[in-house]
């Protein structure tokens, strides 16, 4: 190992020893955090975004002088960044004056899955040995990504699809690179832009072996996940489906835990499952487009104007959602999801928690609700029971009877995303709005709450609750950091998470599709806020109080500065998100809106259960579909088959 | 106050929002820089903030006081003045979806303040800033000094937030915040087992209360459409809408009905409540696990493991009345089910005597103001159950005075007996002590007065407040607003039994004595008789006070050492300052005396829910005479209960309740061990829960991880088992398939295939006939039944136009190469009645 790759992470560890110096704690945090926001307000005045994000970068740099340049480097990035993003979040009149109007760029979305994408390609050409190299080359790629992200919240979101980039691929078969985004996927994108840099950088302090692999498995899988939240096109977006699989495979498979093998073909056959039958229903897809408008096509508005009958819809609306239930996880296909959490290493936990699994519930809103509307409603209700007893209350009660903290944990996601399937199920604006405000606070509460466990993991090397207790006396900020996460993840009025599951619960109460159940399943919906309370407490008392029972842990070292710098953004995401849920949620809504109005079209078309009878049809192209670069074919109305197909 | 008027006009009233921010501040202050602070400036910046918030309230309630002098002199008015309120909007939080049409319902981060707030407010920032006082000399030794006061703050935000919020939710950020400080405050010293567990306990009952909210809030959401209080008031009335759909269907659930085999479920009449109950008994709910009520009282008393500071601010004063406080704010809700007012009342009355029960014998001085701080929320239970929001809400007023004192007394007792007994059981147990009015006499004196408050003395604070409950609950009755209205459609409604008052007089007035009993025994065990802690004298030199052992049993060291002192002046202070409102507060609404204040501040905040469904029984004049009768039943009760207090530990120092404890030994014990309800808990609600938890959690283990998922993987195996069966190796065998597929090739291309897709355009249909190896086509397109040439020919493609309402059958002939032939019939035409084509193949 080069010298080089010394890193603060050794360096502050030996420090810890002399209490109080040289780790950056709470309190250089919040100064500069502090210090980035007023400076990143005072900005709003500046033309440039620019300027206040440069000046909040040095004086971030300049307010650690003490430590060493890595860290003084990153956290120089992080405060540049982070006003940035206050910058663009909160855009003054006078700055939105002042700017020239904005224009979208067509390109925006394809550098973001460049970037990452080239980089990982750029790692092979990496020397194995250079791991300050690899490292610093690799978060430099991922700020640069983060930072091409930021642009996109300019955008004014309603109810369209923005930055919409149409690029023919493999004509002959209607494949087109079709990438865009609307309400819903901006902020997966920039869940994935922003996570992602933070489990990589607090991942150098764990990993060691096979440093050159793992860089280019995480920007793969960045790349992956990226395109699969921006692919309009439905082979594209199988592409990326499978894509971030592989990674995440090779991350569980070779820097996992003790059974890792075992967890990483469960996590990939579970997986692939249900993407080979979705695979075969995009291709049918396709077919019957092509069917019907006489060229096939992969793209998602056109699959979307594609009415079929009851028999057919309902058998490809389940080949889809079960691949997207499965990755949720929902009840019963939900098992792969403990085990594969608690063998993967922090960094993939953390991904897997804060972004991957949003790909099943984001994969519903948008696939099979876009493109099966009659089959999801009518599905809906009897999958909106399971999400409340299989997924809100059974794993809650699964994740309070778990003894490891990570198995707890993965118990809770599948929890908090039951909550997610069901403000989906709903189909009423607050229910919907709030399972996508829920899947961004899920990443960032449960994503905190993995890199703690990770935390204590490196230092003892076991996550058994019967292993610790007492030790918030040891690891004071690490027990406050805890309570926060436990906090925001039991859904505490303040946290993000209140703001979603309130949503959830009000949406699902006040739904029409749910039918009479809607009253009892936003009762046990409510109930699952009692569980969490109950599982998270537990499990803090468990390991944080009483009196210190083990002599190992009698010496545990607090969090030292990496770990501190990689889960201050995400405290901070809580609280801004918890206290100004809006700014997200006005450019959820409108995406969240149109959602609800197509379905319901559809629906009112020929209500069930006497949903599209016949031969498959094509309707118009919605409104708010982007421009297609070429006409589209087959203008069929509404009620009258364009061209049957003759069985015999 | 023009000049405030002009910086802060009523809609945007920003001084709500720095008398918020200014607690915060020092909670972030502290918490953050505290432990590089120091101490002194830890607690100059708790007390800066605490002092600043309180002087800001004074000046918001002076200003609210001139309004509503304004407007009880302005016109209209009629000498009642008008709910005034002062508002504040800090930002659109965000918005949900309710009401009928599932309109979009916005929650803002609003503040807002009126009469019945403003009292709160005052009591919250007041006596909180005497409570910070009196830590800075109790907290004095503890190693986390800056976090207790960052809890401290941060739970004084977190309480201003819930009285100020004006929607639900916000008030539920408040709610939930509370909750939070006291997990964190009963857990402050987590180093023991039993506290982090108290704490625990505390947080998961307060849980399912806030459950009980969640419900209240969607129910309203969707009956009201609104969640703010004004929007609520406006559209209470939807609450009780008569039409069966827009009731709550209880059975079946939801509205639904039970058919096929589960037909057996359906009952012969739907049950259903109204709107107004379920969401009234699901607020209350919530109000049972803040408030401490039967059945979810359970952790109130635990919750003593915290700090002293904190059973006196939150545990007594502030936070476990935010329940009766929400019961107040939303009277009108409340008053539109009598069901849930009598089950309030009720439940009051019960928790009342219940707890009051278990005072009695308790031996651990905080637990015995525990339990009393459980009687006396019962007490403003019963207030506000039975109709009297004013009284109610002013035993809230008193009770924060004198329990308070009677806290931070107790407090100072401890931090005396603590220098000396350093386990806490027994440095709070009052058989250790005794005698202390002579080392301690502030306290004495404090605790004195405090008590003669919470007993009901007259013309003390607690003797007003508590029989003005007493009395209301005999002459109020609380009656269904829409009586005649649900009668004329021959609905009935259900009404409260003529009985409740009279009964539930009679259990307060019990509850009343055992009070009286328990509070004079627990003065009497501390302050009076000999001191029994330890051996008064100087210490010997070789014990001093560093070098023995602190985890020492009941009685600290065996040798003598100086006596109990009295607590420094930060300590005493407080005390004084509540003595005093617990000796005068009560003139503020003495209603026998008709000194009413305080009834007329708060009148126009309850005036909506009063008129609406509150009568008295025997109307108005009638019930003035009872005021003195009924009086005489609550100072019987000091008088019975202090005397027997008096007769058995002073009196007879004590024999008589030794006699009376060993006669009845079981019942002693069974009440010691409170009744054994935590234990019952224990076992009916927490072991079923974890039975279900363990159920769950070997059904995933078992059944979907390993048969299910077993269950597919071995499927996969064995149709690689069969398949692998196949694969034998053998070359005959291969051949042998082989064969037998190629003879099914070759009968495939042998047979004649009639194939053909229909495209349709208009009227008009183009008919493509399936190629093949071969083939050679003839066709039928005017349907006449002969072919159109007899040869066969090339002609892959037909247009065919059919006339709208008419059909046409064609057909089509194939011949291929081995000379076979083979036909179909393509029926083509539309269908009158829908106007869609049809198209058949025959």
């Amino acid at each position: 190992m080069s010298a080089h790759a010394h890193t603060s992470d050794e360096t502050a560890g030996d420090v810890t020893a002399r209490p109080g110096a040289f780790v950056v704690g709470i309190h250089e945090i919040a100064t500069t955090a502090l210090a980035v926001v007023a400076i990143a307000l005072l900005g709003h005045y500046a033309d440039s975004a620019w300027i206040p994000a440069g000046i909040a970068a040095m004086l971030a740099f300049a307010a650690v002088h003490a430590f060493d340049r890595q860290t003084r480097l990153t956290v120089g990035a992080m405060g540049g960044l982070a006003a940035l993003f206050v910058v663009k979040m909160w855009p003054t009149a006078h700055a939105l004056a002042a700017g020239e109007p904005f224009v979208e760029s067509p390109t925006v979305l394809s550098w973001l899955v460049a970037l990452p994408l080239g980089g990982a390609v750029l790692m092979l050409f990496m020397p194995r040995q250079a791991h300050g190299l690899l490292k610093n080359l690799t978060l430099a790629i991922m700020g640069l990504t983060f930072a091409a992200s930021l642009p996109l919240l300019s955008a004014t979101m309603g109810a369209g699809y923005h930055f919409d980039q149409n690029v023919a691929w493999v004509p002959q078969f209607g494949i087109r690179y079709h990438v865009a985004i609307d309400g819903v996927s901006l902020w997966l994108v920039l869940l994935t832009t922003f996570s992602v840099p933070l489990a990589t950088y607090v991942s150098y302090g764990s990993i060691k072996h096979r440093l050159k692999d793992w860089v280019f498995s995480l920007l793969l899988l960045e790349a992956g996940m990226i395109g699969a939240f921006i692919s309009f096109d439905l082979f594209l977006f199988y592409v990326f489906w499978e894509l971030m699989l592989v990674p995440m495979y090779v991350i569980i498979g070779v820097w996992g835990g003790q059974d890792r093998i075992r967890a990483a073909i469960k996590f990939f056959l579970y997986t692939m499952f249900g993407s080979v039958l979705m695979l075969a229903a995009i291709l049918y897809m396709a077919y019957a487009y092509g069917q019907v408008a006489g060229v096939p096509s992969f793209d998602y508005f056109e699959l979307q104007r594609l009415v079929l009958p009851r028999s057919t819809q309902v058998w490809l609306w389940a080949a889809f959602a079960l691949s997207f239930l499965i990755k949720v996880p929902m009840w019963p296909f939900h098992t792969w999801l403990p085990d594969a959490h608690t063998e993967a290493p922090t960094a993939g936990s953390m991904i897997l928690a804060a972004v991957m699994l949003k790909l099943g519930t984001y994969g519903y809103m948008r696939f099979c609700l876009g493109l099966f509307p009659e089959a999801s409603i009518e599905w809906g209700i009897n999958l909106a029971a399971v999400a409340v007893c299989g997924g809100i209350l059974y794993a809650a009660l699964c994740a309070w009877q778990q003894t490891d903290l990570k198995r707890l944990v993965a118990y809770s996601s599948v929890a908090h995303l039951g909550y997610v399937m069901l403000g989906t199920f709903s189909m009423t604006p607050s229910g919907l709005e709030g399972a996508v405000l829920q899947m961004v606070n899920h990443g960032m509460s449960t994503g905190a709450l993995f890199l703690l466990v990770g935390v204590l993991y490196d230092r003892r090397h076991t996550r058994e609750l019967a292993d610790f207790g007492g030790i918030a006396s040891k690891m004071p900020i690490y027990a406050t950091m805890f309570v926060i996460a436990t906090m925001a993840s039991v859904g505490l009025p303040g946290t993000n998470g209140f703001i979603g599951e309130f949503m959830v619960i009000t949406g699902t109460n006040a739904s029409l599709r749910l039918g009479h159940f809607a009253g009892i399943q936003a009762i046990g919906a409510a109930l699952g806020v009692v569980l969490g309370a109950l599982y998270m407490l537990t499990a803090v008392q468990k390991v944080f109080l009483g009196p210190v029972t083990k002599k190992e842990n009698e010496g545990l070292a607090d969090m030292n500065s990496r770990e501190i710098i990689g889960i201050a953004p995400m405290i901070a995401m809580i609280f801004v998100v918890g206290l100004a849920p809006n700014l997200l949620l006005q450019s959820i809504s409108g995406a969240t809106t149109r959602i609800i109005r197509d379905v319901n079209e559809r629906i009112d078309a020929s209500p069930p259960p006497e949903f599209h009878r016949g031969e498959p049809k094509l309707l118009n192209r919605r409104p708010e579909a982007p421009v297609l670069p070429v006409a589209p074919v087959g203008t069929g109305t509404p009620g009258a088959p364009v061209r049957a197909e003759i069985r015999g | 106050m023009p000049a405030l008027e002009s910086l802060f006009p009523r809609d945007e009233f920003g001084l709500l929002g720095l008398i918020i921010a200014l607690p915060l501040l020092g909670a972030i202050v502290n918490g953050i820089w505290g432990r590089r602070l120091g101490r002194s400036a830890v607690s100059a910046m708790a007390l800066t903030v605490m002092g600043l918030a309180f002087a800001l309230s004074l000046v918001t309630v002076c200003h609210l006081h001139s309004l509503f002098t304004e407007s009880l002199h302005g016109g209209g008015g009629a000498g009642h003045g008008e709910r005034v309120r002062l508002a504040w909007t800090a930002w659109e939080w965000f918005h949900t979806t309710g009401g009928r049409s599932g309109a979009n319902i916005p929650i803002d981060l609003k503040f807002s303040v009126d009469q019945l707030s403003g009292i709160m407010m005052l009591v919250i920032t007041g006596i909180g800033f005497l409570i910070h006082l009196y830590s800075t000399a109790y907290m004095a030794e503890d190693a986390s000094y800056a976090r207790f006061f960052a809890y401290l703050n941060l739970f004084i935000t977190a309480m201003l937030v819930l009285v100020l919020g004006d929607n639900l939710v916000v008030l539920f950020i408040g709610w939930e915040g509370v909750g939070l400080c006291s997990y964190l405050l009963i857990g402050f010293w987590f180093g023991k087992a039993e506290n982090a567990a108290a704490g625990r306990k505390a947080f998961l009952a307060n849980r399912i209360g806030d459950f009980g909210l969640l419900i209240g809030m969607f129910l309203l959401a969707q009956y009201t459409g609104a969640l703010d209080w004004d929007g609520i008031a406006r559209n209470a009335h939807l609450l009780l809408s008569p039409s069966p759909a827009a009731r709550v269907h209880v059975w079946p659930v939801g509205g639904g009905i039970y058919q096929g085999m589960w037909a057996f479920l359906q009952p012969a009449n739907v049950v259903t409540i109204s709107g107004a109950t379920a969401v009234s008994l699901a607020l209350f709910l919530g109000c049972t696990g803040k408030s401490a009520q039967l059945p979810l009282y359970v952790w109130l008393p635990d919750a003593m493991a915290g700090p002293t500071p904190v059973s006196a601010l939150i545990h007594a004063a502030t936070m476990v009345t935010a329940g009766v406080y929400l019961v107040c704010r939303l009277s009108f809700v409340f008053v539109l089910s009598p069901f849930t007012m009598t089950v309030i009342a009720v439940v009051g009355a019960l928790t009342a005597l219940f707890a009051a029960t278990i005072a009695l014998v308790q031996n651990d001085v905080k637990k015995v103001l525990a339990y009393s701080t459980v009687s006396q929320l019962g007490f403003m239970f019963l207030g506000v159950g039975v109709g009297a929001f004013t009284a109610g809400f002013f035993h809230v007023f008193t009770h924060a005075f004198f329990k308070a004192c009677l806290f931070l007394g107790a407090g100072s007792v401890i931090h005396s007996m603590h220098a000396h007994i350093h386990d806490d059981a027994a440095s709070q147990d009052m058989r250790n002590m005794g005698g202390l009015r002579k080392y301690m006499p502030v306290t004495f004196a404090t605790f004195a007065i405090s008590t003669l408050a919470i007993i009901g003395t007259p013309f003390t604070s607690g003797f007003f407040s508590k029989d003005e409950i007493l009395f209301k609950a005999f002459t109020n009755h609380v009656v269904h607003p829409m009586k005649d209205k649900f009668a004329q459609r021959g609905l009935g409604v259900w009404e409260q039994p003529t009985w409740v008052g009279p009964a539930l007089y009679v259990v307060g007035v019990l509850a009343a004595t055992m009070t009286a009993f328990y509070m004079c025994r627990a003065l009497y065990l501390t302050f009076f008789g000999d001191f029994k802690g330890w051996a008064i004298g100087e210490p010997s030199a070789a014990k001093t006070h560093a070098d023995h052992d602190h985890a020492d049993h009941g009685h600290g060291h065996g040798g003598p050492a100086p006596a109990p002192h009295e607590s420094p002046w930060q300590m005493t202070l407080p005390l004084v300052v509540l003595a005093f409102g617990a000796l005068f507060g009560g003139w503020l609404n003495a209603a026998p005396l008709h000194i009413e204040p305080l009834g007329h501040w708060l009148d126009p905040v309850f005036a909506q829910a009063v008129s609406q469904g509150v009568q008295i029984v025997g109307g108005e004049e009638h019930a003035h005479h009872l005021v003195w009768p009924l009086a005489a039943g609550g100072v019987a009760a000091f008088a019975i209960g202090s005397a027997i207090a008096y007769w058995m530990y002073i009196a007879s120092n004590g024999a008589p309740a030794k006699a009376l404890a060993e006669r009845n030994k079981k019942l002693h014990q069974l009440a010691l061990e409170k009744w054994r309800v935590d234990e019952f808990y224990g076992v009916a609600v927490v072991g079923v829960a974890e039975a279900t938890a363990e159920t769950c959690a070997a059904i995933d283990h078992g059944i979907v991880d390993g048969l299910f998922a077993k269950a597919t993987s071995s499927v996969v195996a064995a149709a690689g088992f069969v398949l692998r069966a196949l694969h034998t190796g053998i070359f005959h065998a291969y051949s042998a398939a082989m064969v037998v597929g190629l003879a099914g090739f070759g009968w495939f291309f042998i047979a004649p295939h009639a194939e053909a897709s229909v495209n349709q355009a208009g009227g008009s249909y183009a008919i493509h006939a399936a190629p093949g190896m071969g083939y050679s086509f003839r066709w039928d397109a005017d349907g006449d039944g002969k072919f159109d040439s007899e040869r066969f020919g090339p002609t892959r493609d037909l247009s065919v136009s059919v006339e709208p309402g008419k059909t046409k059958q064609v057909r089509l002939e194939v011949k291929n190469a081995f000379g076979l032939t083979g036909s179909t019939t393509i029926t083509l035409g539309t269908e009158a009645k829908k106007g869609a084509a049809v198209v058949g193949l025959r």
